[in-house]
């Protein structure tokens, strides 16, 4: 891996980030209307004597992780998307640019755009809400990471099945993250699902960073339980993901996928 | 040899888009590729660039297998084709920032410079892509194709949209790079008069299988069956394709 040949992909999504109001509406706009949103209704339950003061935290702080995780998974796909609706992909790889690198990139402008969508909708939940999530990183970062960790693992998988269906199945980019919502248990707790389903929320990484999270909030400290049954199923969906997308690769050059043109 | 393609075959399901290919190309000559629509020019300029991998064959660039040294190959030589696209919402200086940085050039804004100057499209360098009439955009394409200083080039119908004026600056651009720099051109075109100009030898492909090798008048003579003075590839090439579909 050549670290000039990254850069220039780095720049490459930078550019379209500037020029493409549509990767500045996902950038900013969804994390900002969701914490706006989810704000209001913290607001309106907070004036329920019922409740619990903890609740209002581990909403706010679901949906600022919630928006990371998605944004991350989304923008991975979306990227290389991109690359298709221009048809750019002959371009690219007709250069010494290899699918690593450029997958490398891509990672890269995709943590600086969650980064950018996170700090403005924590500023938001701290400005209109009084939440502060800075106190709680320290104890959260761990299930950040493992949260990030997972949208990775979900990128790489979704992208290889874009580069081998094409655009056939682009709705995979926005919408598969929303298939694991329910099992993830991010606005409830684990014990709330049917058995069932808790056993699916049990082998989610998700699952494990919002039920730690919620722990942290509720002032019961650092679930290490949590935190390594996430890093350790990550691990498994990880090493899943790079044998995938090494095999799709392997296809795509076998089978001319690299010069489709839709 | 710079070039050396030997029995190169490529299936897709029972389709054979090439069957057999082998050619070589010296260094500093200009090649025709010529056929029809679907005889598998594209498909054997893809497997050049490692872009599809062969079903069988062997592809050596430089002395070295495509297959093992993609990378370092692919760092000495370049392709366009007005087919392909860049994103249409970076600019012509951003798309060509991006193709700089990837070969690790030195200083990028002058070399892009050079090369919109080269191709005469200069006032375009800070216009939107989605801005350009396709006869510009293939010009980028050739800035960009042009951008590593390659000692190889690919270039599929590189004059498909220009008009008359460009294309024959274009085609003196590269005649000028193969006389200076020694630039090994493989030219795929529809244009017979321009492929007569610009190559010393043509591979004539149909139906994915080599049917005709040569300069262009011994190709015109053998195929012709005739004494010609001047080569004569349109009357060749539809011989060659009516003959083979009959």
């Amino acid at each position: 891996m050549k670290i000039y040949r990254i850069n220039a992909v780095i720049v490459r999504h930078l550019y379209e980030s500037r020029r493409n109001f549509d990767r500045v509406t996902d950038m900013l706009w969804w994390p900002v209307l969701d914490i706006i949103m989810w704000g209001f209704f913290t607001v309106y339950l907070s004036h329920s004597n019922r409740l619990q003061p903890t609740v209002v935290s581990c909403l706010l702080g679901a949906v600022i992780l919630w928006g990371t995780f998605y944004g991350f998974q989304r923008d991975m796909a979306v990227g290389f998307i991109d690359e298709l609706w221009y048809r750019n992909l002959i371009n690219l790889f007709s250069t010494p640019l290899t699918l690593s690198e450029y997958m490398a990139g891509l990672i890269t402008v995709c943590l600086l755009k969650v980064m950018v969508g996170l700090l403005a909708a924590s500023a938001i939940a701290w400005a209109a809400y009084s939440f502060d999530i800075v106190p709680w990183l320290p104890k959260i970062i761990p299930y950040m990471a493992n949260l990030l960790f997972f949208a990775l693992a979900l990128g790489i998988a979704i992208t290889g099945l874009i580069f081998r269906y094409t655009t056939k199945i682009q709705a995979l980019a926005w919408s598969f993250a929303g298939l694991l919502m329910p099992a993830s248990c991010v606005m409830y707790p684990m014990s709330s699902l049917p058995k069932w389903l808790r056993a699916i929320a049990w082998m989610l990484p998700t699952a494990h960073s919002f039920e730690g999270m919620r722990q942290v909030l509720a002032g019961r400290g650092f679930s290490p339980m949590h935190f390594w049954w996430g890093a350790g199923l990550n691990v498994v969906y990880f090493a899943l993901a790079i044998a995938f997308f090494g095999w799709i690769s392997e296809q795509a050059r076998s089978r001319g996928l690299l010069v489709r043109q839709e | 040899m710079l070039v050396e393609v030997d029995n190169l075959t490529k299936t897709f399901g029972e389709f054979r888009a090439v069957d057999n290919v082998s050619f070589a190309i010296e260094r500093g000559e200009i090649i025709g590729m010529l056929g029809p629509n679907g005889a598998g020019k594209t498909t054997t300029i893809h497997m050049i660039l490692g872009l599809i991998t062969p079903t069988s064959g062997r592809i050596s660039i430089f002395g070295k297998s495509i297959a093992t040294h993609r990378g370092e190959i692919l760092e000495q030589m370049n392709f366009t084709s007005p087919y392909v696209a860049f994103p249409f919402r970076l600019t012509v200086l951003e798309n060509l920032m991006v193709f700089a940085r990837i070969y690790n050039l030195k200083k990028p804004r002058a070399r892009i410079d050079e090369q919109l100057e080269r191709f005469g499209i200069t006032k375009l360098r800070d216009k939107a892509i989605a801005r350009l009439s396709s006869g510009e955009n293939t010009r980028v394409g050739l800035c960009k194709a042009f951008m590593n200083d390659p000692q190889l080039l690919l270039l599929d119908e590189p004059t498909a949209y220009l008009d008359p004026e460009i294309a024959w600056q274009v085609k003196n651009a590269l005649l000028d790079a193969q006389r200076e720099k020694g630039t090994t051109i493989l030219y795929t075109s529809h244009n017979m008069d321009e492929v007569e100009r610009m190559c010393n030898r043509i591979i004539f492909l149909h139906h994915g299988k080599v049917i005709a090798a040569g300069s262009p008048i011994e190709i015109t003579q053998a195929i012709l069956e005739e004494e010609r003075e001047e080569p004569a590839l349109e009357e060749v090439f539809l011989r060659l394709v009516k003959g083979k579909a009959a």
